[in-house]
């Protein structure tokens, strides 16, 4: 039994890092554009499939993937804010009318992924040597392993970029006062640009990591990804990315340790009980400031 | 914009209102277009069943026509946007179910089951009401995902499992096609006495600023409490007649993401906060949704979703919010 | 009467008011001058429950007001402005009007008939019918003060309500502030940037300087007082 639970407490991490990614890309999208990206998971199955095309047809492993997805969907990002997000800015209620484009989105990118890629569900044809590592009883896939360690790497440069570099710097002054920064006279709109390409990177990059983790995904499982997100989101405080981190590992232990001796069901059901425990008992979620409520 | 410039504009309009030397009659115009609004749904739908036995296409227009009207009692009036909506919809369905199917009870009684179901949840998910903006929203979307989970997880015996519930012996297209002409009706009813009742303005007013109806005397959480569970009580009952007409009943579609999407749609397109407006949204989009669904059944979503983009870049106020605009000074008897 | 004692408000580690004291007495108008950050606005938020306070005492003729929410402290009396006017746009003004009265238990009648008295005093009842958003923002700030003298209010706070407004409505609401106190029989607390109008218009002046009360009194003493002319006017 303690073998079990240790192991669930290691998939916990593991899983929860991905989910933190996840709910840092929202969070740093959120906090400076206002947007609740609806269309979230669907740009990580997209990842997947990048990773997975990446693989097929260049030959590609999901790492040298890696750098590819993250230019090609910040490049997509950077094109579509102007497209869609930049005009919601002038409407009555930006943040709401943000959330059903977005959510049209989502459906347009389930559709579209339906029709390219059929209902299947594929995997990665990758396997690492040796391909688990034992500790005692506890058994660690070595592509664990590595997807636990791209999520920190990638965790820990996000925040780098965001705590000790200018733009980063530049980053969090907008998601603390958006009105200060108009002042100052940054170029909101590139900026505003650069972040929703920075967070559709990054969810291409989280989409190829889930796709060297779990063993498959299909078009549909977007909408499960996005849900994700957005209580991890919720758990940590809407718009703050160094809460994202701690709800999505939260979330995360609580989901696979739930697993180990529950169905998945009960372990997603457990997840919304920690969610409306945090909105009773701590409205802006664990990092969160108060006005959020 | 200068003060000067917004000044001479308003003096230069103001005379051109017809409605202005008689004010009073604006509100008596506006009564007389909803009232044969009114009257028009009810010639519409009223002798269906005398010409057909086909009557799917007009019962899933009602029940659109309702799900946008309710919709909007929370969206158009109070100012939410509940993703989770379709959580009280199955919640009506799986309660008609249960209640007909496991515990014998006539199909009347389930539904008032039902409805009563719906406001008990309501009234559960209270506290969410607290929350502000897009947070409500996806706070609201992660409950309805959870009780579809709690739906799942309970006894098969009850439920039906995977497997859903089988309504037999409830066939009656007739009678659930007039119960949802009634639940129609009832929500048009209510949507009249929101607009012109104090509840109506104060609903407004929050929605309109918030933070300025507390700042004179509006309570907020108490009024946005009687709107939200006026607005739970209606898609439950529609979730309950559609079981009844359909007799099945399964987690999946109870549960369907695109029942809240299809509610905002109608509403939306319309235009939210007008009472006309999730019926002219649902009376223009429906039609198109059929004949695209009935013929490119796999470009339905995508088609959904291009339209929810499109309304939101190009008609964010929806037709009748875009009519208001253009000719602000019919705005006023517009319902 | 109000009487504020010590109030403090802090922001995180920013302190906005240090302990402000002050009372505005029955039918007497209270000028607050202060530079731009001086935690004005941040005051008339504590003192109708905008914000918590972080430490000290409000009370309105003896009935604390502290921890009560924005709709509870209009009940007790208290009616306020903001500084960017806060109408209803997507609402028509007396619809705007009937909001304040809503918990009053008045009738339609009275409600009608003391709408029409106000939208006349701010010039606005032609409009009666039109959408608020229509109107100009001068016409909006008017339309905010009559929404809140509707609810014949014991005081009213009102945050820079000359701002933006052009010189002929300024005019309009010079008046209606002038005889607040002994017509409508309450008292005023007049936050502004507007130097003449507030010597004009208050019995007493407070100058704001950082969250603290830098001087206070009539308006010849403020003029001549040397922390003021130092510190706001400039040297
Ligand atoms: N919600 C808030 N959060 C943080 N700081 C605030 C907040 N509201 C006001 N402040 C700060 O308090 C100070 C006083 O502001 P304010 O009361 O608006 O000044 P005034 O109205 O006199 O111009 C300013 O430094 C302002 O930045
Ligand atoms: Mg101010």
């Amino acid at each position: 039994m303690n073998e079990l639970l240790l192991q669930g407490l290691v998939n916990g991490i593991v899983v929860g890092l991905i989910y933190a990614l996840i709910g840092v890309s929202l969070n740093v999208i959120f906090g400076v554009l206002r947007v609740v990206n609806f269309a979230h998971g669907e740009f990580i199955v997209l990842g997947a499939y990048g990773a997975y095309f990446a693989q097929q047809l260049l030959g590609l492993s999901p790492l040298l993937a890696m750098p590819l997805v993250f230019l090609v969907f910040g490049l997509i990002g950077y094109g579509l804010y102007f497209l869609l997000v930049q005009r919601l800015s002038r409407s009555n209620d930006p943040e709401h009318a943000s959330l059903l484009v977005m959510f049209g989105l989502s459906l347009v990118l389930g559709a579209l992924m339906l029709l390219a890629f059929e209902a299947d569900s594929r995997s990665l044809n990758f396997s690492l040597e040796p391909p688990f590592l034992m500790f005692g009883n506890v058994i660690l896939p070595t592509t664990k392993l590595l997807g636990l360690g791209v999520s920190v790497v990638i965790t820990g440069c996000l925040a780098y970029f965001l705590y000790r570099t200018m733009p980063g710097k530049a980053l969090r002054a907008i998601i603390m006062n958006r009105d200060a920064i108009q002042i100052v006279g940054v170029d909101l709109n590139h900026l505003s640009a650069l972040t929703f390409g920075l967070g559709l990177g990054l969810a291409g990059i989280t989409g190829i990591i889930v796709s060297m983790i779990f063993p498959s995904f299909s078009p549909f499982i977007g909408q499960d990804y996005t849900l994700i997100g957005f209580i991890v989101i919720v758990l940590g405080g809407l718009g703050h990315p160094i809460g994202a981190v701690a709800g999505g590992i939260l979330f995360g232990l609580a989901e696979q340790t739930a697993m180990v001796f529950f169905s998945g069901t009960v372990a997603m059901l457990l997840g919304f009980v920690l969610l409306i425990a945090v909105i009773l008992i701590r409205p802006a979620g664990l990092f969160g400031v108060q006005n959020l409520r | 914009m200068s003060d000067e410039t917004r000044e001479t504009r308003i003096e230069a309009q103001n005379p051109l209102s017809a409605s202005q030397k008689n004010p009073e009659k604006t509100s008596h115009i506006k009564s007389l277009i909803w009232g044969g609004v009114v009257t028009l749904i009810i010639l519409a739908f009223l002798p269906v069943p005398l010409f057909t036995t086909n009557l799917s296409f007009m019962f899933y227009m009602m029940l659109w026509l309702t799900m946008a009207t309710s919709f909007n009692f929370v969206a158009g009036m109070a100012g939410y946007m509940p993703f989770g909506y379709v959580a009280f919809y199955g919640i009506g369905a799986y309660a008609t179910g249960v209640l007909y199917k496991t515990f014998g009870l006539p199909i009347p009684i389930a539904l008032a089951g039902a409805a009563a179901a719906g406001v008990a949840i309501g009234l559960l998910l209270a506290p969410t009401l607290r929350l502000k903006g897009v947070y409500f929203g996806i706070v609201s979307l992660a409950l309805a995902m959870a009780m579809k989970l709690i739906i799942s997880l309970m006894p098969a015996k009850i439920t039906g499992g995977s497997l859903g519930l089988i309504l037999s012996g409830a066939n009656d297209p007739t009678m659930a096609y007039y119960a949802m002409f009634i639940v129609l009706l009832g929500a048009l009813a209510a949507g009249t006495w929101l607009s012109m009742s104090r509840l109506g303005i104060a609903l407004r007013a929050i929605r309109d600023d918030r933070e300025a109806a507390e700042v004179v005397g509006v309570n907020v959480v108490r009024t946005r409490l009687k709107a939200w569970v006026m607005a739970t009580m209606f898609p439950s009952l529609v979730g309950g007649v559609e079981a009844w007409y359909t007799n099945a009943i399964d987690l999946e579609s109870s549960f369907n993401l695109l029942v809240t999407a299809k509610s905002i749609v109608y509403a939306m397109a319309g235009g939210l906060g007008f009472l006309v407006g999730p019926i002219v949204g649902a009376s223009a989009l429906y039609g198109i949704d059929q004949l695209i669904w009935r013929h490119f059944p796999t470009l339905n979503l995508l088609i959904l979703g291009v339209v929810i983009i499109a309304l939101m870049l190009l008609l964010p106020r929806g037709i009748v919010g875009a009519f208001a605009q253009r000719f602000s000074r019919f705005r006023r008897f517009i319902p | 009467m109000l009487k504020v004692d010590q109030l403090v408000k802090t922001f995180g580690g920013m302190t906005a008011l240090a302990g402000i004291s002050l009372t505005v007495p029955d039918r007497s108008i209270l000028g607050v001058l202060g530079m731009n950050g001086s935690g004005k606005t941040t005051m008339l938020n504590c003192i109708n429950g905008i914000y918590e306070a972080t430490a000290g005492e409000i009370s309105l003729d003896g009935v604390s007001l502290i921890g009560k929410a924005p709709h509870a402290v209009f009940s007790e009396g208290v009616g306020r402005t903001f500084q960017v006017p806060r109408i209803f746009p997507q609402m028509s003004l007396l619809e705007n009007l009937a909001v304040a009265l809503l918990n009053k238990g008045l009738s339609n009648a009275q409600v009608a008939e003391i709408s029409a008295h106000w939208l006349n005093k701010v010039e606005l009842y032609r409009l009666r019918h039109n959408y608020a958003e229509e109107l100009s923002g001068g016409q909006q700030k008017l339309l905010e003060l009559a929404r809140i003298m509707v609810a014949n209010p014991k005081l009213v706070l009102l945050d820079e309500p000359f701002a933006g407004v052009n010189p002929s409505l300024a005019l309009l609401l010079i008046g209606i502030i002038r005889e607040m106190p002994q017509e409508v029989g309450c008292s005023v607390m007049l936050v502004s940037h507007d130097l003449t109008s507030v010597y004009e218009l208050s019995d007493n002046i407070l100058v704001m300087h950082e969250g603290h009360v830098l001087a206070e009194g009539n308006a010849e003493a403020i003029q001549k007082n040397p922390d003021v002319i130092e510190a706001y006017l400039g040297a």
